[in-house]
């Protein structure tokens, strides 16, 4: 992947899709995330395949990327295929896993305006705007519910749900985590096997299967005025149990030292108004079980933050000190597992 | 931590280098930088982790297969439990290369017990548990116990004080 190139590797592949020439001015590189490179791409006179922006957003998957190799598909058919939902979503317009094109596999996708929240808060810092909180918490409940709420079997996604159905929902997601840990892991964690085996003895059924975001918190999408925009970064969307994205959403880590789930909701008001949206009751035992497998997913992003630092991939410092959190997740694992509903 | 001593250094000063010299334009910050850098490397040469709390964590570890063993002494069919022999003066790596042995051990055994279970006294399977889950817990205490305050606002920021 050269970067210099770039620009007019663009040029040429838009060409191709489009069937005109296409002039793009400098990119620009977003210092967000920490797997995939995001690039604000501007289109001079703007592009009609694109409902006329003059801005797109280009995600390159690069081959030393945390979690590589990379696929562009899972987000990019999770994106189409809730283009005319409810769900704020950016609009996909093309994506390739050929490393041809641009070195790493790409998603073009629209660009939305707004600003992330940090998840991540120094202590004593003072909590969110009342009203601002409110509004933000309702659209990002409402959001899920409706994510949880598609008919996907006749979406494009439907292409990833190689033969799940709502007994197996959990135990394929552990024996997935298990593997990552068997790859990433540079040392035996035995608190994670204990865990591991605890989770595949206690496998939920899921009250159906549905669309998981997989990451679904806070730095996640974007708002404007306490509206959210967009909800972004779609790579580990996969089918599965809707209790994995509470479970997710209801982690310590991104609680930013408030009562709040991702700083914004009451556990209460959260329960409540996603189980009236989505149709459903949430079930606390299912919660804490994707709590805790959700504690352990996280114990292995990190597992592998420390490894392709470790081997040299790239030189990211944020990389070693997730690593260095291996062992915060463990904990809150264990006490996951111990605690009462 | 995760990391190796000697990686993390390699790190930082290769960040020092190419993301961080690269936008410094005042001289004096940038002398200060190569001093860092220089600094870094000697550590590199002459440091390496505390001994102190990788051999709490070893000695957590021994404890708890010493019970194990104990307990699973007189069963038909128990697994050999192996003894971890530390020497009177250790090397942090040959305290890492301890520790590592003790979890796979512990691993071992964890293994072990899930598949014997039905066949155990209740309280010697729970006792056996107990004992290995408190060395797990204990080491994980250890470290947390080792480890500053995590910056992740300010990383993912780029600021002193984010909101």
């Amino acid at each position: 992947m050269n970067e210099e190139l770039l620009p007019v590797q663009i040029e040429d592949y838009l060409q191709e899709q489009t069937g005109h020439a296409v002039q793009v001015g400098p990119l620009t590189r977003f210092a967000v995330g920490f797997s995939w490179k995001t690039y604000l791409v501007p289109i001079a006179g703007g592009l009609p395949e694109a409902g006329g922006a003059s801005e797109l957003i280009l995600r390159l998957g690069p081959s030393y990327g945390l979690f590589a190799p990379y696929s562009a598909m899972p987000e990019f058919l999770s994106m189409r295929s809730l283009e005319s939902s409810a769900i704020p979503v950016p609009k996909a317009y093309w994506a390739g896993d050929n490393t041809e094109t641009f070195g790493a596999p790409f998603l073009f996708c629209q660009k939305v305006n707004g600003a992330a929240v940090v998840p991540w808060v120094p202590a004593n810092t003072p909590p969110l705007d009342e009203a601002y909180r409110k509004s933000l918490g309702t659209e990002f409940i409402d959001a899920l519910a409706a994510l949880h709420s598609v008919d996907w079997s006749n979406q494009p996604i439907a292409q990833m749900a190689q033969g799940i159905n709502i007994e197996n929902a959990a135990l394929n997601n552990v024996l997935y985590w298990e593997k990552q840990i068997e790859r990433w892991a540079m040392r035996p964690y035995p608190a994670a096997q204990w865990a591991i085996r605890w989770l595949k003895d206690h496998c939920p059924v899921a009250p159906r299967v549905a669309i998981i975001h997989g990451d679904y918190r806070t730095g996640n999408f974007l708002e404007e005025n306490g509206h959210i925009t967009a909800i972004l970064d779609w790579e580990l969307v996969h089918l599965g149990d809707p209790h994995e994205d509470i479970g997710w959403v209801s982690m310590p880590m991104y609680m930013g030292g408030s009562p709040h789930f991702c700083r914004l909701t009451e556990p209460e008001w959260f329960y409540q108004r996603y189980s009236e949206k989505v149709g459903f009751q949430v079930s606390m035992a299912s919660v804490k079980y994707y709590r805790a497998f959700s504690l352990l997913k996280l114990a292995a992003t990190h597992m592998a933050a420390a490894r392709c630092f470790e081997e040299g991939r790239f030189n990211d410092l944020r990389m070693p000190a997730m690593g260095s959190q291996i062992a915060t997740c463990l904990r809150q694992l264990e006490k996951t597992i111990e605690s009462p509903l | 931590m995760n990391n190796s001593f000697p990686r993390l250094i390699d790190g930082m000063c290769a960040t020092l280098r190419t993301e961080v010299l690269s936008r410094l334009d005042d001289e004096f910050a940038r002398g200060q930088v190569f001093g860092v850098i220089n600094l870094l490397n000697t550590f590199k040469s002459r440091a390496d982790w505390s001994t102190e709390f990788l051999s709490q964590q070893v000695s957590v570890q021994s404890h708890a297969l010493e019970q194990v063993r104990s307990l699973i002494a007189s069963l038909p069919h128990a697994p050999e439990v192996a003894t971890l022999t530390t020497p009177s003066v250790v090397s942090p790596t040959e305290l890492l290369s301890l520790r590592d042995s003790a979890n796979l051990e512990i691993n071992k055994l964890l293994d072990w017990l899930a598949s014997a279970k039905e066949s155990l006294p209740g309280a010697t399977a729970l006792a056996i548990e107990s004992e290995l889950r408190k060395s797990m817990r204990r080491e994980i205490e250890i470290e947390l116990k080792n480890s500053p305050r995590p910056l992740f606002a300010e990383m993912s920021s780029g600021q002193e004080n984010p909101i």
